[in-house]
């Protein structure tokens, strides 16, 4: 049994069974039906988008950093993470809404549908993530046991922030009609507060606090530094890597269960 | 000790003098005061239904019937009261409402299931025996944006009943989809209610309130206006039916 007061009102209701597992993949799945018509050759495009910007900004920054000798490749995993992020979050923002037929209709744990919806930009990521593996161990660059595990590590805590912050949004969406265009905005302006198409090192490392407390900064940095640079981040900026990881998600599940209660009526 | 207790619920909604539904409306306008209305959907409903027995409500459309199954539901949340449900609850609302239009039956069907509370096992195994509940069969890989209103429903309520949990929560279950399929919706009723299961039903039709009801409630204006048996409570229905259509007229 689940208990709880709310404003004035008390409810008990007796929990109900949910294969979350199988929701999820139910829920994946059928995105990616709906939006690339279940073909391959419709999923080929979610890849092309960043591997046609990276031939773009390769083709002009690349001579602009000629100096810098893993520029392309820091340039393709950077592109790469950040395509993830910014989809992830743009879907997470309206994925309560968009299901909103769902959650009218029956009670089940509406934080699902928000994990579910970063499923397409995980699944690009993914295959990103497996040729660009093959390519650093057919060039003689695979990364050992230690970098590999920490790349998982930063991996997950990327998707845990996605999730944080698709968790916060999906509810205010309901709210704020038009936060999905605000956070476009934020999104074209956090892709260049991202050391994405340049080097941090370019910048005064007075700047450098400010560029990392965008979450994004972290992951790629710490990514590139295990991948490409063969470096591992030191343990306390892991740790910092972790806790604010650990900020974001917990505040993006308070905000979403603070405001979920009431989705449905505002739906 | 009753299966549903529900105490005192209220419920009311907040309309606002003007919308604000988005940042720059409410960047552009946060000096500007509004006024809201208060909405008493539910002013004070005060219920118990036992285990295995079939509750029956009726009222006029805005009575609050369908806040009242929604709170049950947990769809919506009370503003007061109390309410204890004692077992899992399958809710039947507003189920010809809303599909991913873009998805065929199957996908569709997969995927209402799993929120309702199938394993998905379940809900591969039991597509072809909701098709077929449904007289869909041949529709199976067309997507629902191609279904009519009615086949919609159709298909939805054939997924609520195969995943029924202990308590039914049914809102004008029968008056969806053909008279072929009605019989075999309300076959399906009744095996459910011989097995034991406990059932809140919402109708305005007084057959299927005094057919199927042991109990009923009548609502009006957010309140139990009368509680009797299903018989009792239509007959007190079309009373006040009556009265309300005969009232303009002598004015």
């Amino acid at each position: 049994m689940a208990g709880g007061t709310l404003m004035g009102a008390s409810l008990t209701t007796a929990s109900a069974r949910v294969d979350v597992a199988g929701m999820l993949w139910t829920l994946a799945r059928t995105d990616f039906k709906t939006r690339y018509h279940g073909t391959v050759g419709g999923f080929i495009w979610a890849l092309l988008k960043p591997a046609l910007m990276f031939v773009v900004l390769m083709s002009v920054f690349s001579f602009i950093f000629a100096s810098s000798p893993n520029y392309r490749l820091n340039l393709i995993v950077g592109l790469f993470l950040w395509d993830f992020f910014a989809e992830a979050t743009k879907t997470g923002l309206t994925s309560l809404h968009a299901k909103g037929y769902l959650l009218a209709k029956t009670r089940f744990p509406s934080w699902i549908l928000v994990v579910a919806s970063a499923s397409n930009a995980l699944l690009t990521l993914a295959v990103f993530l497996a040729t660009f593996l093959a390519y650093l161990v057919l060039a003689g660059r695979a990364p050992g046991a230690a970098a590999g595990a920490l790349a998982l590590f930063y991996l997950l805590m990327f998707f845990a922030i996605t999730v944080g912050i698709s968790l916060a949004g999906s509810v205010l969406f309901l709210r704020y009609r038009d936060l999905n265009q605000v956070w476009d905005v934020a999104i074209q302006a956090g892709f260049f507060v991202a050391p994405i198409i340049y080097p941090l090192e370019i910048l005064p490392e007075r700047f450098h606090f400010w560029l990392y407390l965008w979450p994004p900064t972290p992951v790629i940095q710490f990514c590139r530094a295990v991948l490409v640079d063969g470096v591992l981040p030191t343990a306390r900026a892991n740790l910092l890597l972790a806790g604010m990881t650990a900020v974001i998600l917990a505040v993006g599940v308070l905000v979403f269960r603070g405001q979920v209660a009431d989705a449905t009526e505002k739906l | 000790m009753a299966l549903i207790e529900a105490r005192s619920l209220a419920k009311s909604f907040r309309i606002p003098s003007d919308r604000r539904e988005t940042v720059r409306e409410h960047l552009f306008n946060a000096f500007r005061p509004r006024t809201f209305e208060r909405l008493d959907v539910l002013r004070s409903v005060t219920f118990d239904v036992q285990q295995g027995e079939t509750l029956g409500i009726m009222g006029r459309n805005g009575s609050g019937k369908s806040t009242l199954l929604k709170i049950l539901c947990g769809i919506y949340r009370a503003d007061r009261g109390s309410l204890r449900v004692g077992a899992p609850i399958t809710p039947i609302l507003e189920l010809g409402l809303g599909w991913n239009p873009e998805l065929d039956g199957i996908d569709n069907i997969l995927l209402l299931g799993t929120a309702m509370g199938l394993r998905l096992r379940e809900a591969k195994d039991a597509v072809d025996e909701i098709l077929a509940f449904a007289g869909l069969d041949r529709f199976a890989n067309v997507p629902l944006k191609h279904y009519s209103s009615g086949m919609a429903s159709r298909l939805a309520y054939s997924v609520a009943f195969k995943t029924v949990r202990e308590v039914l929560v049914l809102d004008e279950i029968f008056a969806v989809g053909d008279a072929e399929f009605r019989e075999r919706c309300e076959a399906r009723y009744r095996e459910l209610s011989a097995k034991g299961h406990t059932i809140v039903l919402v109708s305005h039709d007084p057959r299927v309130i005094s057919t199927f009801c042991s109990r009923a409630l009548l609502l009006d204006e957010g309140r139990v206006a009368f509680e009797g048996r299903g018989t009792d409570v239509v007959g007190e229905y079309s009373r006040r039916a009556l009265t309300a259509s005969a009232g303009p007229a002598r004015a």
